[in-house]
């Protein structure tokens, strides 16, 4: 493996194709990525009572977040103390204990080992079962969006989301909040975890050329970005230190979404704004009718606007797994959040109109890398570099125009900065930038 | 009339109704093989088809608890119009991942067509195995049943209602956008 600063160059302009192919660095972004960074694992209104619970992974480690007795939200790793088994099978639902299928061993909603067969006769109750719990995720919130970590030294998932906490609020703290509809979806791409991620964080170059022919057919406000016809001054890309990102269409929210679905999700945005505007301001209430490309580091992504929400679970360096849930207000009639969630299925769900075009492309931009003297090379993000700047009442750095790859930069400067391995207290900040307006 | 014996819901077609049933069905997959989607959808269809497939979920048998807010997430749930937008775009001939096309194949088997519990309408399930080929070596396998509802318009049968089963929670494939 290269020296890391050899590997992303160029303030995140200039990347190694190894980074995209390699199974030691691959083994190395689980370390150093995957087992320190807060990774988002499902939303608290798919599991409100007690014992409800959600499988999902973090990386490639199986977890399953449960609801507790007190309503507070705990994980745990999803393998038996006794022979590594595992101990949930089942997507998610509501259980009072996971019984490990091998010699029974049952552990209780918050992971702690409450039964262990033979315990008098075999053990000779000389077992220290307080000891042999399932090993701990640390979990928190952020407005209802359920995130863990298995790094105890990281800091709390406010100051990891960084300066992005403050965009989110324009739909995660929007009066009554948001949700994600579930079951998610699930599907396969044989590309690398990166490729998805730089492609939601602030790819708007891709849309008029690779969705041309899912915008010929949509109609409406984006119509227009068919074969990148016009993208002067419709929209706005940041990029925060913390390495999460977004590109934002003006006034688009709801443009990929056809027929019935627009006009009443458009009447909503209509008559929501005037609250927005009251609770978070001018800025976001724009925000709030803008259409977003966006991603938290390392592997969430999401579409506001089209509502798609998704986890690109690595499996290896050239596959992931794709979790689509749907992104709802929780104040939306149920009529408007079905008709969200149909629509989001219809262009980004796994038979999505537009999620068919963007699957090709990740997996030929990671598998061309099997070949050494392709692999060699590096690759280019040079795009609008240098037009970032400080907007004194906005967070982190933007550019003008909703095509640039600003963000993309700050998404590999950040991979950077984790593979480096360096403590949290050495890592970048919105904190440390806002310091210096 | 005085099929009411005959035509008594949940019973098996008679051969002569089960032979037509067979035939629209290998009439359907060759249509959707052969990429005449315009031909399916004008032709096969009824104007109110419903057209899904729901995901699967992976649940311990004991437990039915529907969570929180969920819902049946579809894959497909398209009405006439979504269809036809969806092969509107297939059409342009701007579909970077239809070009080289994909060479998709169904096969159909299994076939069990029953008297619905509408006049003249026929319940038909079948199984199939849907193959999809790629560029050079890129495949993927589907494998599934179908639920149909047929429905006579002008002599014709049409499909009135499909609901797909696909066994995979995870799709093993970079999309399905293609139909089953």
């Amino acid at each position: 493996m290269k020296p890391i600063n050899k590997l992303v160059q160029q303030e995140g302009a200039i990347q190694d194709r190894s980074i995209f192919w390699d199974e030691d660095i691959y083994q190395k972004e689980m370390e150093e990525i995957f087992a320190r960074c807060w990774l988002f694992l499902t939303h608290e209104s798919i599991i409100p009572d007690d014992g409800d619970y959600q499988a999902t992974t973090m990386g490639e480690d199986s977890v399953v977040v449960a609801r507790q007795k007190d309503g507070s939200i705990k994980a745990f790793v999803n393998s038996c103390t006794h022979r590594g088994n595992v101990v949930c099978f089942s997507d998610g639902g509501n259980a009072k204990a996971f019984t490990c299928p091998y010699h029974g061993w049952a552990f209780g909603m918050d992971g702690s080992l409450v039964d262990v067969p033979l315990e008098k006769q075999a053990y000779h109750n000389d077992i220290d079962k307080e000891a042999l719990g399932l090993k701990k995720v640390r979990v928190q919130s952020y407005k209802g969006f359920v995130f863990g970590t298995f790094d105890d030294e990281a800091p709390s998932l406010e100051e990891y989301l960084g300066g992005m906490g403050w965009y989110l609020d324009t739909f995660m703290d929007a009066p009554g909040g948001a949700e994600l509809i579930g079951p998610p979806m699930k599907s396969i791409l044989d590309c690398n975890w990166k490729n998805p991620t730089e492609n939601f964080v602030g790819d708007g170059y891709h849309v008029g050329w690779a969705h041309a022919s899912a915008l010929e057919i949509a109609g409406g406000p984006l119509a227009g970005a068919k074969g990148n016809a016009e993208y002067q001054g419709v929209g706005l890309q940041v990029t925060v230190p913390e390495g999460h990102g977004f590109g934002i269409i003006w006034e688009a929210a709801a443009a990929l979404h056809a027929g019935p679905v627009h006009e009443e999700y458009q009447k909503w945005l209509d008559e929501r704004s005037p609250a927005i505007k009251e609770k978070l301001g001018e800025h976001r209430e724009k925000f709030y009718r803008g259409h977003w490309d966006a991603a938290i580091f390392p592997n969430c992504s999401f579409l506001y606007g089209t509502n798609t929400f998704k986890m690109w679970q690595p499996r290896g360096p050239h596959s992931i797994e794709v979790f689509t849930w749907t992104l709802v207000e929780k104040d939306m009639p149920d009529k408007l959040k079905q008709m969200i969630h149909a629509g989001n299925m219809f262009t980004f769900g796994t038979a999505g109109i537009l999620e068919s075009d963007d699957g090709e492309n990740m997996e030929q931009c990671t598998q061309s890398n099997r070949g050494y003297s392709t692999r060699q090379g590096t690759l280019y993000l040079g795009m609008g570099r240098g037009m970032e700047y400080q907007n004194p009442e906005l967070p982190g750095l933007v550019s003008d125009g909703w095509i640039n790859e600003a963000p993309q930069r700050g998404m590999y400067r950040r991979w950077a900065e984790f593979m480096e391995g360096k403590p949290w207290n050495k890592l970048s900040t919105s904190a440390q930038l806002d310091a210096n307006k | 009339m005085s099929k009411d014996n005959n035509q008594q819901a949940g019973q098996s077609v008679d051969q002569s109704t089960h032979f037509e049933v067979e035939r629209f069905l290998v009439k359907e997959v060759r249509a959707l093989d052969e990429e005449r989607y315009h031909d399916w959808l004008g032709g096969m269809l009824t104007k109110d088809i419903i057209y899904q497939l729901p995901t699967q979920e992976v649940r311990y048998r004991k437990d039915k608890k529907v969570l929180g807010n969920s819902q049946t997430t579809y894959l497909y749930n398209d009405n006439i119009d979504m269809l036809g937008a969806r092969i509107a775009r297939l059409s342009t001939g701007i579909v970077w991942a239809e070009d080289p096309r994909v060479r998709n194949r169904r096969i159909i088997s299994n076939i069990d067509a029953e008297w619905a519990d509408v006049e003249g309408e026929v319940n038909v399930r079948s199984a199939f195995i849907l193959f999809r080929s790629r560029m050079q070596r890129d495949q993927a396998t589907h494998y599934g049943i179908r639920m149909d509802r047929l429905r006579k318009e002008e002599g014709q049968w049409k499909l009135a209602s499909r609901v797909i089963t696909l066994d995979q929670r995870v799709v093993l494939d970079k999309n399905i956008h293609c139909f089953f």
